[in-house]
């Protein structure tokens, strides 16, 4: 008997014990990520305070998205969230390959230990480190200030700079996720195969022309895939922004997972909060579309 | 040349565990300073003294030791229900075939890249109007199941031979004393992972309760802490938050220590399949 014909023929057997294994996940989620999703959209063309009740919604059809594309703070909270973002691609994708070579290359002892400790940050909960590089970037009597000044430059506004404070943010979160990237890395190094490492070695590439020309276009899935993860990482910042700046200073950290819930949680004005929360929704559909679509174009080619 | 290299690559390694290390080394050495030694410009850079007040003060200004058990509840809930949900999940989504199967796992699978911000106003909404609102059970409705959890359990519910499955099925096992003596033992890397990685995450997780929960002696330790920030206006008193910093932090790391060989190949796993 073929595995197939069985697998069939069980399949219709345990339908009950199947639904009642999968069910719970389904529901659940059903009700807590689905159902929310349809009410953000609904909540987003209505007028309403989230502390009364429903019934006291207004409709305003599509007014609230008029008003986000009309205020400032949507778009510099959106505007932020992409620096931001791209600040910690850039930083952290370098700086995570590099270890991961580091790491996965030279027989040096101890690599395992540093693995382990640059993977721990990813575990310490964000809301204590937050608090601890607060301490950090304290202006003056702060360690990095200290280190900075002791180079003969001048005190840094760490976190009181609007054109630096953002910056901050992001070294905070290359600090905490480098170690979960850079393991991410190294597992995509494993895939590649190590004859291919042999072979140019033997055609006596040098170990420059070998990195760029032979494992960053192995690796590539796992840069995008590393660099996706980190994208959407980026736009759910919100500890240390709450903790640290509260999106000052002058609104130079009000990223948009800070302002939508300060909109709708202090402000109460869960109409536009939602309006914001589709804005950005459709803005990462229509990203994951299009990375979609050129995947597929690749694949045709 | 090669020499130079290997030297390279040891001090490469070398910054690449103390970049990682320092702000916990300062964390921990803040909170054994003297409120003298703290206000002290430049600050030093190994304490001179050692006081270990600040772990008593921590638990006396705010209720810091039912913020921690408030925390083990949430958490240990949460992941056990994460674990149960995921693994009846991941083996009928690797084992059963129906018709949308495919269509429904990657569906939910997807979900993983929602920023948790876009569903937060009706979530609340929910909560409240089912009178959860400030309540361990509202914090706890939404995080009874989790996309990552039952996409880890499919991938590793693949591996698991159809054979073994089949032959317990001719033995006249039902579905779920397959699952339970058959499947979960050979899963037992992938629940071990799950389980760290539900734990850490829920314990880390501030934004959703922070909008849920108002009274204080609900507050899991990442709220306590943020408390704590108001009473640390003078750096006389930092030690204090360092502190508690420290106390909220052991659990997972200790759980991560334990865990980390087996977690950290798994997890990195899910990036190459």
């Amino acid at each position: 008997m073929t595995n197939v014909q069985h697998q069939r023929r069980g399949a219709r057997g345990h339908r009950g014990a199947g639904t009642l294994l999968l069910s719970p996940a389904l529901v659940i989620t059903g009700a807590f990520v689905f159902v929310p999703i349809v009410l953000t959209a609904w909540i987003s063309l209505h007028e309403w305070s989230m502390y009364t009740p429903m019934s006291e919604m207004r409709w305003l059809g599509l007014d609230n998205y008029e008003a986000l594309w009309a205020s400032g703070n949507f778009r510099s909270a959106l505007w932020h969230t992409v620096v931001y973002a791209l600040m910690v691609v850039g930083i952290t994708l370098p700086l995570a390959f590099l270890l991961a070579m580091l790491l996965y290359f030279p027989s040096v002892r101890g690599r395992h230990v540093v693995r382990t400790i640059l993977f721990a940050t990813y575990v310490v909960p964000t809301i204590a480190v937050a608090l601890v590089w607060g301490n950090l970037y304290a202006p003056g009597y702060g360690p990095l200030d200290q280190m900075v000044m002791a180079l003969g430059l001048d005190s840094v506004g760490w976190i009181s700079d609007p054109d630096v404070a953002l910056f901050s943010i992001a070294l905070f979160n290359v600090w905490q996720m480098l170690g979960y990237y850079t393991v991410l890395l190294i597992a995509g190094l494993t895939q590649v195969p190590a004859e291919v490492f042999e072979a140019a070695r033997i055609d006596g590439a040098g170990w420059w022309r070998q990195t760029v020309s032979i494992i960053i276009p192995l690796l590539r899935p796992t840069l995008v895939f590393v660099a996706m993860i980190a994208v959407i990482n980026s736009i759910q910042v919100f500890d240390p922004v709450y903790l640290l700046t509260q999106g000052g200073p002058s609104d130079a950290t009000n990223v948009l997972t800070f302002e939508i819930q300060r909109t709708a949680f202090q402000f109460g004005l869960a109409g536009q909060a939602s309006a914001m929360a589709m804005s950005l929704l459709l803005v990462l559909l229509v990203l994951a579309g299009t990375i979609l679509a050129a995947r597929r174009l690749r694949g045709t080619r | 040349m090669r020499r130079l290299a290997r030297i390279g690559a040891v001090v490469g390694l070398a910054a690449a565990a103390v970049f990682p290390l320092f702000p916990l080394y300062w964390m921990f050495i803040s909170s054994v300073k003297s409120p003298a030694e703290l206000s002290e410009i430049p600050p030093t850079w190994w304490p001179r003294e050692l006081t270990f007040d600040a772990y008593t003060t921590v638990f006396d200004v705010v209720p810091f030791g039912s913020a921690m058990a408030n925390s083990v509840l949430i958490a240990g809930v949460g992941t056990l229900s994460v674990l149960v949900t995921s693994i009846g999940a991941g083996y009928v989504f690797a084992k059963y075939r129906f018709r949308g199967r495919d269509a429904l796992f990657w569906t939910l699978v997807g979900t993983m890249f929602l920023p948790p911000i876009v569903t937060l106003v009706p979530l609340y909404w929910m909560v409240s109007s089912l009178g959860l609102a400030d309540s361990y059970l509202g914090v706890l409705l939404p995080w009874l199941a989790n996309p990552f959890g039952i996409f880890l359990m499919r991938q590793f519910c693949l591996d698991v031979p159809d054979e073994l499955i089949d032959a317990a099925r001719v033995d006249g096992a039902g579905e779920l004393r397959i699952l339970w003596t058959v499947v979960v033992p050979l899963l037992r890397p992938a629940v071990v992972t799950l389980a760290v990685f539900a734990f850490v995450y829920y314990w880390n997780s501030f934004l959703w309760p922070l909008s849920v929960l108002q009274s204080d002696d609900k507050f899991p330790v990442v709220l306590a802490l943020s408390q704590l920030l108001s009473y640390a206006t003078s750096v006389r008193y930092q030690s204090v938050v360092m502190a508690g910093a420290l106390v909220a932090s052991i659990p997972t790391i200790v759980v991560f220590l334990l865990t980390q060989r087996v977690f950290i190949q798994n997890i990195s796993r899910t990036g190459v399949k």
